[in-house]
């Protein structure tokens, strides 16, 4: 009878706390004020929620599209979605190759600044920019994630830059509304949003026939901004299509065969695997030791690799359960937990006491304080942490003078 | 929550009904046209919870069902409206192709047509269809939006209807309940016009969903957007109203009437009754019992009055106000009890079934009897049958 009065309150907790986690949210986005007696949304939002929903209203927050053009077509699907993936891998390509010493295409200015800017590379002029470990990780998130984090990064840019945050924001938002394939009108846009257009061309986000050109048209990148289907349908399929969710079998020997002729993707394997051959559309590695310890020392982590590993598996693997051999994981693990091994710590040592006495009193007072990290009493030394430093010092100080 | 949800509308166009509910004379008169403006909103709101979200909507004519709108299936954009900047696109040509496949539908409605019932299970069968398609895409729906079963995993079909029950449909609704209890699905039903639904109101019970028959139809907009907007995964946050009260009756296989008491074969659990073996029916229903059996207690008694000789005709036995709207019996009693199978006796609202062998301290004959339980306080009876003294 208890367990099941339990199991009833958990099972009423839950929903409770979702509850007041879902009013929280809403009201730190303002969308419900606080209010203690009841609650009703922001007139605003009303508003416009309604007219969103029944249609109407000359807010133009789902774009204005162009006039046809018959001499200019509008771009296909297709042209649209090799230009966002081919500018958005030249991002990642130039940032997973950096480190290696080769010189891949450069994206443009204003991408290097942002990345910079982002700490996902650092260099002290853009000729030696540097992938940082921030970057690596950067590296292994979904293309989604990496979006959004360059994103949010270009809204912190775009506060400095003297620019209107709100028309950033609702530019973005009406990108994310737009269809996929149609021509839309730059003559309604704001000054700031005509700005954003040259930075959003170069991350892939819209495509436009000549830089002065009076239309636009969002690629794949920008219509799913706010949704979860993939941004890039072609992004890590190696070419072939059908096989966009996964081409990495690992097996419990430590072997990894990637089906993918993408360079980018044998690039970010190649950070944390040791390519042994390559084939045209294949390449065989395994992972070991030294490849593991080498990412983590970039600043992966052991979660990052396997989930990368997770999301990208071959659809073959999906078979098993767990879908990763149990083995690697807990070695890539293993690898990491041996990096950790030693931690450092910041701290005074006292040493050279006068007498056995001496050392015991100060250690005595040290010890109340719970500053003292490691003592060897046949050697009269402690250790002591950094903040117990100014109180023993203190101590000390008082003692000496006492006796002198 | 997180996840995304499939809705599918079964919308009832039933010509005759919608003319009677737009009648001036009622206290809410609502129009199909009102409705609709209503209803499109209510969808729109469905499509923007979550890009992911899909829809389809079937209407149901008579004599035949449609699919109106799918949102996995596209759309030529040819007789469509311009793009407008004020309004998001994909509702635009949701709605653009709603109203013009209603359009299309009613128009092709010839006037002997409107006599027809109405094609409501072939709409639910059919949104069940599309429901088990795209929640199990196979390796050929290479085209289909649902790219794992992961995105959607939480389909419900909403039911709004405007006609009564029709009582012949009543087998094949059971049915796709119990295909939606398997597949999942919650089925929320919403009652314009008319009197309460036998069948929907057990569609909604049976599967979780909510059953609501609205008071003020022309403020329908208000009901769809607070108890049908949520999906079943967020209703245990959002309060959404459930019935009361649920009328269990069935209808009988033979005749197709809604009754309150019928009799339940214990073998097939279902079967009719055949023309062949009504000359050996030792019981049947009996023909007076409406008149006769106006409270529970009389029901107690019901058995007795039974005929056990055979009767010429078979009718089902109906009673109005009874506690318990239990239904019970053998319809091949002679074949059944000879061969020594008990029949059944159930109670829908304890679902419980009682059955009792004995055997005749005197004769050593097996015989029957069923005892019948409470259901809330009204102690129904405890009838005793013994068939092969007949």
């Amino acid at each position: 009878m208890t367990s099941t009065e339990s199991h009833k309150r958990h099972s009423l907790i839950q929903p409770f706390r979702a509850y007041e986690t879902a009013l929280s949210t809403l009201g730190r986005l303002h969308i419900i004020p606080q209010s203690s007696s009841k609650l009703s949304l922001n007139a605003t939002f009303k508003t416009s929620l309604r007219h969103a929903i029944t249609g109407g209203g000359a807010s133009s927050s789902f774009g204005v599209p162009a006039e046809g053009d018959s001499r200019h077509p509008s771009p296909s699907i297709e042209t649209l979605d090799a230009f966002a993936l081919e500018r958005w891998e030249t991002i990642l390509h130039y940032m997973v190759s950096s480190g290696a010493g080769r010189n891949p295409t450069r994206p443009s200015q204003g991408v290097l600044f942002l990345l910079q800017r982002s700490g996902l590379m650092s260099g002290v002029q853009n000729s030696s920019l540097q992938i940082t470990s921030l970057g690596f990780q950067f590296l292994l998130h979904t293309p989604h994630a990496q979006l959004w984090e360059l994103l949010l990064q270009y809204l912190y840019m775009a506060e400095e830059r003297q620019m209107d945050l709100v028309e950033v924001l609702s530019f973005l938002f009406m990108l994310s509304t737009m269809e996929l394939g149609r021509d839309y009108s730059v003559e309604h846009l704001s000054p700031t949003q005509v700005a954003m257009l040259e930075d959003l061309r170069d991350y892939g986000i819209i495509w436009q026939r000549r830089p002065q050109s009076k239309r636009f048209s969002p690629t794949r990148l920008a219509t799913t901004l706010t949704s979860s289907s993939p941004p890039l349908p072609t992004a890590s399929g190696g070419g072939s299509q059908g096989q966009n969710q996964g081409f990495i079998i690992l097996e419990t020997n430590y072997r990894l065969y990637a089906y993918t002729d993408n360079p980018l993707q044998t690039a970010v394997l190649n950070l944390f695997v040791s390519l042994k051959s390559r084939f045209p559309n294949l390449v065989v590695g395994s992972i070991t030791r030294e490849s593991v310890k080498k990412a983590l020392a970039n600043g992966i982590t052991a979660d990052q690799i396997i989930s990368y590993l997770t999301t990208h598996a071959h659809p073959q693997m999906r078979k098993n359960k767990p879908l990763l051999p149990v083995t690697v994981q807990d070695q890539i693990r293993l690898w990491e937990l041996e990096k950790n091994r030693v931690k450092s710590q910041e701290g005074y040592l006292y040493t050279a006491f006068a007498s056995q006495a001496d050392y015991e009193y100060v250690l005595n007072y040290a010890k109340q304080l719970d500053v003292v990290l490691w003592e060897s009493s046949s050697r009269r030394c402690f250790f002591g942490s950094l903040e117990g430093h100014p109180n023993i010092r203190g101590f000390i100080e008082r003692r000496t003078a006492g006796n002198a | 929550m997180d996840k995304a949800c499939h809705l599918s509308v079964v919308l009832d166009l039933s010509p005759t009904q919608w003319h009677l509910s737009a009648q001036p004379t009622n206290p809410h008169p609502l129009s199909l046209s009102a409705f609709l403006s209503q209803l499109l909103a209510f969808l729109n709101a469905h499509i923007a919870c979550k890009d992911e979200n899909s829809l389809a909507v079937f209407g149901a004519l008579p004599g035949k069902s449609v699919l109106l709108y799918a949102s996995s299936e596209r759309y030529r954009e040819d007789g469509l409206e311009a793009a407008d900047a004020n309004t998001y696109r994909p509702f635009k040509i949701m709605d653009s192709i709603v109203m013009k496949s209603i359009q299309d539908q009613v128009d092709a409605l010839g006037l002997p047509e409107e006599e027809e019932p109405i094609g409501l299970v072939g709409a639910l069968t059919k949104s069940l269809c599309y429901i088990n398609r795209v929640t199990n895409p196979g390796s050929s729906s290479g085209t289909s939006r649902s790219d794992d079963a992961a995105v959607l995993p939480d389909p419900r079909i909403l039911i709004v209807t405007v006609s009564p029950d029709q009582s012949p449909s009543y087998i094949p609704i059971m049915n796709s309940i119990f295909s939606a209890q398997k597949l999942k699905v919650t089925m929320d039903v919403c009652k314009l016009f008319g009197s309460d639904s036998v069948f929907l109101q057990q569609a909604a019970h049976l599967t979780g969903g909510s059953y609501i028959n609205i008071e003020r139809p022309d403020g329908a907009l208000q009901y769809l957007m607070m108890s049908f907007l949520p999906p079943p995964g967020i209703r245990q946050l959002i309060a959404v109203p459930t019935q009361d009260k649920i009328d269990f009756r069935a209808a009988c296989f033979c005749h197709k009437n809604i009754i309150d008491i019928g009799f339940v074969c214990s073998v097939c659990l279902s079967s009719e009754i055949p023309i062949a073996l009504i000359s050996m029916l030792v019981f049947t229903a009996h023909i007076h019992l409406s008149s006769l059996l106006s409270t529970s207690t009389r029901m107690f008694y019901l058995p007795h009055e039974v005929p056990y000789k055979d009767t010429s005709t078979i009718e089902c036995c109906t009673t109005s106000s009874s506690g318990c709207t239990a239904s019970y019996s053998c319809c091949t009693t002679p074949y059944t009890s000879r061969r020594g199978v008990t029949p059944a006796y159930t109670c829908e609202h304890a679902s419980e079934i009682h059955k009792y062998n004995r055997r005749d301290p005197s004769t050593g004959k097996q015989w029957c009897d069923a005892q019948w339980h409470a259901c809330g306080s009204a102690v129904v009876g405890d009838p005793q049958y013994q068939y092969h003294h007949a």
